[in-house]
């Protein structure tokens, strides 16, 4: 299974990639090059979950569950595939509800600064692949500057995980409201 | 509005993820007495090897860093009438400072495959003395086959199956230096890694000062020599005794106790008394003094290439080739709260990761070419778990590949950290895990929602 994963993941994280460029030109310029990257877009993204969400089914088979979980890269690996995967999905339903509407104003930029997020989090997914998988790089270093040791476990205290549950309660609480408002 | 209300979401989901780079890591990794867990602060050692042999006798030269010397152990304490012991030997450093500091060289000639692999990994079975989960009795490191099962480590092999193995050079030599212990008589103390950590035929170089019938030492400093009958506790304390003064008790340099000395308290006399170790247990000698200075300790060991114990040592022979592993205690630690090596390749003449360079004379010419090697903190892997679904390397185990294939020991060392908080750590994970994809979900809801406000108005 290990093997059909290296194949398989290498089609999500180039149309991520890919995905994320189109992003970066599009939110650069509304000329022809860029309408024609927010084109593309919407196929690069559809097809990179499809591609991500295959893998990531690959993935999580290689190994029994309690042995993925049960070591540090194994545990860092998938969670920033998970988490790969949760964000471009966002921004591929985003692109996808909102329409052009997306490039005007603020919301563009904020196209830009999710595709930056989701550059790093592949980056960061496809760097423990590769640790796993014998090959290093050194970005890991580069995370260790950061202040991450990649060999350890990525989690957080309870204190921050309330803190996160709190502000996805307050995101949502401030789109409501304001949803009630216009309605009313 | 619905612009603020976008950026003032994006802002929100930034910064949490901000917050949640900056807190990671934290929260459960603490010192927990309790369970034996105490992670030295500096989690990797750089230690340096030497090896020169001429026609008769091995030396091994070692250098290491050490803030101070461990040269006592453990200590009787005199407090109002009674002897007290200090150094019983706690998880980590010895709040007092007792416990000696260690050099430990595992050597082995091909007998015991798996450890040119895997090092003393192999010699870490489940239930060791000092693990969280220890044994109710005293368990020490153990080669794997002296058990019908893997992680069984009351389940010993019959007598036959192991004095056949033994026959076949089924166990790993040790010579284990003692700053304390063996040190001030000269030797290091000669051991073996097989059933258990045993020390070879013979005699130990150190006994207990203490005879409990009586509810006293048994010997004391020579005034006349040592110009003190005792130390003083704060000078212990304060690692103001050195290597300079009398600190041991050495057998034929002291006096039988004397309980009308004087004593007052704060009196400290050393809870062994130190004769030269004999037989195949004092084989191994020291070369000169054994001094720590300016923060290093160099030492260098020496002992017959042959020294007639096969059933003991490996025996060693001009163009052989050998592994070997390495572990210091230093900062009043004992027992698995020491720093460990990977294998080492150990050629006499040959290449190797440490090559051993034969010289004419009686003692070795050391220049300033040493192998440097990184010792680590390794917590508490075992070799059940790592043959385990636990493990993702398993299956590599299984099909013979090295552990410095895959492994660094700075890699080692945080999995090994990992290893002591798995119960705590995997549900944080998964909590952090999900608690992300939350964040992420209710972000994508949130400016989709607010958009399509925009797109209504």
């Amino acid at each position: 299974m290990g093997a059909y994963h290296t194949v398989a993941i290498h089609f999500p994280i180039a149309l991520w990639m890919v995905s994320s460029l189109a992003i970066f030109i599009r939110v650069a310029t509304d000329g022809p090059i860029g309408q024609a990257m927010d084109r593309a877009l919407k196929v690069f993204l559809v097809l990179g979950v499809l591609a991500g969400a295959g893998a990531w089914s690959l993935g999580i088979n290689i190994w029994p569950w309690e042995t993925i979980s049960s070591t540090p890269m194994g545990r860092n690996h998938m969670m920033m595939a998970t988490w790969s995967l949760a964000f471009f999905t966002l921004l591929a339903v985003t692109r996808f509800l909102q329409g052009d509407r997306i490039w005007q104003g603020a919301s563009r930029w904020i196209m830009a600064l999710l595709a930056l997020i989701g550059v790093i989090l592949v980056g960061i997914t496809g760097t423990l692949g590769g640790h796993l998988h014998g090959s290093y790089t050194e970005v890991a270093e580069w995370l260790r500057l950061a202040g991450w040791e990649v060999y350890s476990t990525f989690y957080v205290p309870n204190g921050t995980i309330w803190l996160m549950l709190g502000v996805a309660a307050v995101m949502l609480g401030l789109a409501f409201v304001k949803l009630g408002k216009s309605e009313g | 509005m619905q612009q603020v209300k976008i950026i003032g979401a994006a802002a929100l989901f930034a910064g949490t993820l901000i917050v949640v780079w900056v807190t990671h890591g934290t929260g459960i990794v603490r010192n927990d007495p309790a369970r034996n867990i105490s992670i030295p602060d500096q989690l990797t050692v750089p230690f340096q090897v030497q090896a020169a042999y001429n026609d008769t006798t091995m030396f091994f030269r070692y250098r290491w860093p050490a803030a101070r010397p461990g040269i006592l152990h453990d200590v009787l304490r005199y407090e109002d009438g009674k002897w007290i012991t200090e150094g019983a030997g706690v998880p980590g450093s010895d709040p007092n400072g007792m416990h000696e500091d260690r050099v430990a060289m595992m050597l082995d000639d091909g007998s015991v495959p798996e450890f040119s692999r895997y090092g003393g990994y192999i010699t870490i079975g489940a239930g060791l003395e000092g693990l969280t989960d220890e044994a109710p009795e005293v368990v020490t490191k153990y080669l794997p086959a002296t058990r019908n099962q893997l992680g069984q480590w009351d389940d010993m092999a019959p007598d036959g199956t192991l004095a056949t193995l033994r026959d076949a050079g089924y166990f790993l030599d040790l010579w284990h230096w003692r700053g304390g212990r063996s040190n001030p008589v000269g030797q290091a103390d000669d051991q073996n890694i097989s059933t258990g950590r045993d020390g070879d035929a013979g005699s130990a170089s150190y006994s207990t000062n203490f005879d409990n019938a009586l509810g006293q030492p048994r010997v004391m400093f020579d005034p006349a020599t040592a110009g003190y009958k005792a130390l003083n506790w704060d000078d212990v304390v304060a690692g103001r005794v050195s290597q300079d003064q009398v600190y041991a008790l050495i057998d034929g340099q002291v006096l039988p106790y004397d309980p009308d000395a004087g004593w007052k308290n704060g009196d400290v006399l050393p809870r062994r008394i130190l004769k030269p170790g004999t037989g195949s247990r004092g084989d191994i000698g020291v070369l000169g003094q054994g001094r720590w200075a300016d923060g290093f300790w160099d030492i260098t060991l020496t002992r017959a290439l042959d020294t007639g114990n096969p059933a003991d040592d490996k025996i060693l022979r001009d163009l052989g080739s050998y592994t070997t592993a390495f572990a210091i205690h230093r900062n009043a630690t004992g027992l698995r709260w020491h720093y460990v090596s990977l294998p080492q390749t150990l050629g006499l003449g040959r290449e190797a990761e440490i090559t051993a360079t034969r010289f004419a004379g009686d003692t070795p010419t050391w220049g300033n070419t040493w192998t440097e090697i990184t010792l680590y903190y390794p917590g508490q892997v075992t070799w059940p778990m790592l043959n385990s679904t636990s493990h993702a390397g398993a299956e590599y185990i299984a099909k013979g590949v090295p552990v410095k294939y895959r492994h660094s020991p700075e890699q080692l060392t945080q999995y090994g950290i990992e290893v002591e908080f798995k119960s705590e750590i995997r549900p944080q994970w998964l909590k952090t895990l999900f608690a992300g994809l939350a964040l992420i979900a209710a972000f994508g809801v949130s400016l989709n929602l607010v958009l399509a406000q925009r797109k209504e108005v």
